[in-house]
């Protein structure tokens, strides 16, 4: 069994998506079914690292920030409001330096500010992308999470750590559980803030980490930046909703791969 | 007692300055580590920047040990292994640019060191750290004719214990530590 629980594939895989799906399911009545991200984020963090606080490393603010925006998208709930919007912009902003500032405080002031508002404006983008979705079909949601997700795993898997590339397909992967359950169902299922704010702010976040302390090249993250907009600009036809998922998927993956592609033709193979 | 008195304050000052200043040559000093991978083999690996200072008072019986090794100096001869072994997973060369040791005692065997203890600062973590001294030699240098020591310290650490876990079990969990100093007299 703890062979099991020591494999990548599981901890970073199997295990949060098997959660999720749990989740999605238990708390769907209550509608909260999209809380479902941060516990399939939590497994992963359970197998791979801990909830430690001491040293307070980038790593970890990812895990401390991930969970307290799951409690303020509850908080703040899914109804469309500018100023909700833009408060959850500035403080992603302050979020991303918040996280990074131990490795900008080291860089020239130059690079220091170029990298701090370039992270920012990164993350916020994220946010902003992903809340903007709520005002469109909640299948748009869940296929840009779960694109995001892999998209920034897979990238920071290739060119920075496994633990961030494990963080980020974790997102990924109990983003596809209520996407699945979608699937099987040809049903929506509600998501909310919940669901969209700890995505963006953990894929946002590891892709900036990765970025900044190993070889995942800036345009990667341009890349991934396209998928919480292109879910948003696709237009759907009026297909049943399995054929939607399809057509989502395969849109959004399109810039997965190429973020992936990217970030393999800088750093190469992964070494094993 | 006043003459006692006088004694002891020129006496002090002697003291202080009985004990000799080293700067580490950089260019003769390179802290390596070997580690188990998955039970097969033995990796080593070394950092090729280190900087310090050491402080040498024999006829006393103590001195004090301090060293900067720049973390995204590690070299494995593998450039691919080397950008993981900075990354976030093993040593976090971004956000921790530097392992320090500092000593907080040392202990001779007669008039030569034999160990010392002092703080080892990786990742973050500060634990306390014991290095054997296995080879400890001074001398003049032939060339520069400047008074040089050398030292060979060894100790074995757990890297869990200073949160690098990434690839336990598999990537052994005991670090054996070797520094080769070599530092000129100021």
């Amino acid at each position: 069994m703890q062979d099991l629980l020591n494999h990548p594939a599981v901890q970073a895989g199997f295990a949060p998506f098997l959660i999720a799906l749990i989740i999605s399911e238990l708390f769907l009545r209550i509608r909260l079914s999209g809380l479902a991200i941060i516990a399939g984020f939590a497994a992963t963090v359970y197998l791979v690292s801990d909830f430690g606080i001491e040293p307070l490393t980038a790593t970890r603010k990812i895990i401390w920030l991930g969970i307290g925006s799951a409690a303020l998208g509850l908080a703040f709930g899914s109804s469309i409001s500018n100023w909700r919007s833009w408060l959850l912009i500035a403080l992603s902003a302050a979020a991303a330096n918040w996280t990074l500032w131990r490795i900008l405080e080291q860089q020239e002031l130059n690079m220091m500010l170029q990298w701090g508002a370039a992270c920012g404006a990164y993350v916020a983008i994220l946010v902003w992308g992903m809340d903007k979705l709520l005002e469109k079909e909640t299948l748009r949601v869940s296929c840009a999470a779960t694109a995001l997700g892999i998209g920034t795993g897979g990238a920071a898997l290739i060119g920075a750590s496994a633990l961030l590339g494990q963080f980020g397909l974790a997102v990924g992967s109990a983003a596809a559980a209520p996407l699945i359950i979608k699937f099987i169902s040809n049903q929506p299922l509600p998501t909310g803030r919940m669901f969209t704010l700890p995505i963006a702010l953990i894929a946002g976040l590891t892709g900036c980490v990765a970025v900044l302390s190993a070889t995942v090249p800036w345009y990667a993250l341009a890349i991934l930046a396209g998928i919480p907009i292109t879910a948003w600009l696709m237009p759907l036809p009026k297909h049943p909703i399995r054929i939607q998922i399809l057509l989502l998927t395969f849109v959004t993956f399109v810039f997965v791969a190429s973020a992936i592609y990217v970030t393999w033709r800088v750093a190469g193979d992964v070494p094993l | 007692m006043l003459k006692s008195l006088f004694a002891l304050g020129i006496a002090l000052p002697l003291t202080a300055f009985a004990a000799d200043s080293y700067t580490v040559d950089s260019t003769h000093t390179y802290p390596h580590f070997s580690i188990s991978h998955l039970g097969f083999s033995t990796m080593q690996g070394r950092f090729d920047d280190t900087s310090g200072k050491i402080t040498l008072d024999r006829a006393a019986k103590s001195g004090s040990v301090e060293i900067t090794i720049k973390t995204a100096s590690v070299s494995t001869g593998f450039a691919k292994r080397d950008d993981h072994l900075k990354s976030p997973d093993f040593f976090n060369a971004a956000e921790f640019p530097s392992i320090t040791y500092k000593s907080t005692a040392m202990r001779f065997k007669g008039d030569i060191p034999s160990s010392v203890d002092g703080n080892l600062t990786l990742s973050g973590v500060t634990k306390p750290v014991t290095l054997t001294i296995d080879a400890f030699n001074c001398g003049t240098h032939p060339m520069n004719k400047k008074e040089v020591c050398g030292a060979a310290a060894s100790t074995q650490i757990k890297r869990s214990d200073f949160g690098v876990k990434y690839g336990l079990p598999g990537v052994g969990d005991d670090v054996k530590l070797v520094f080769e100093i070599e530092a000129v007299k100021n």
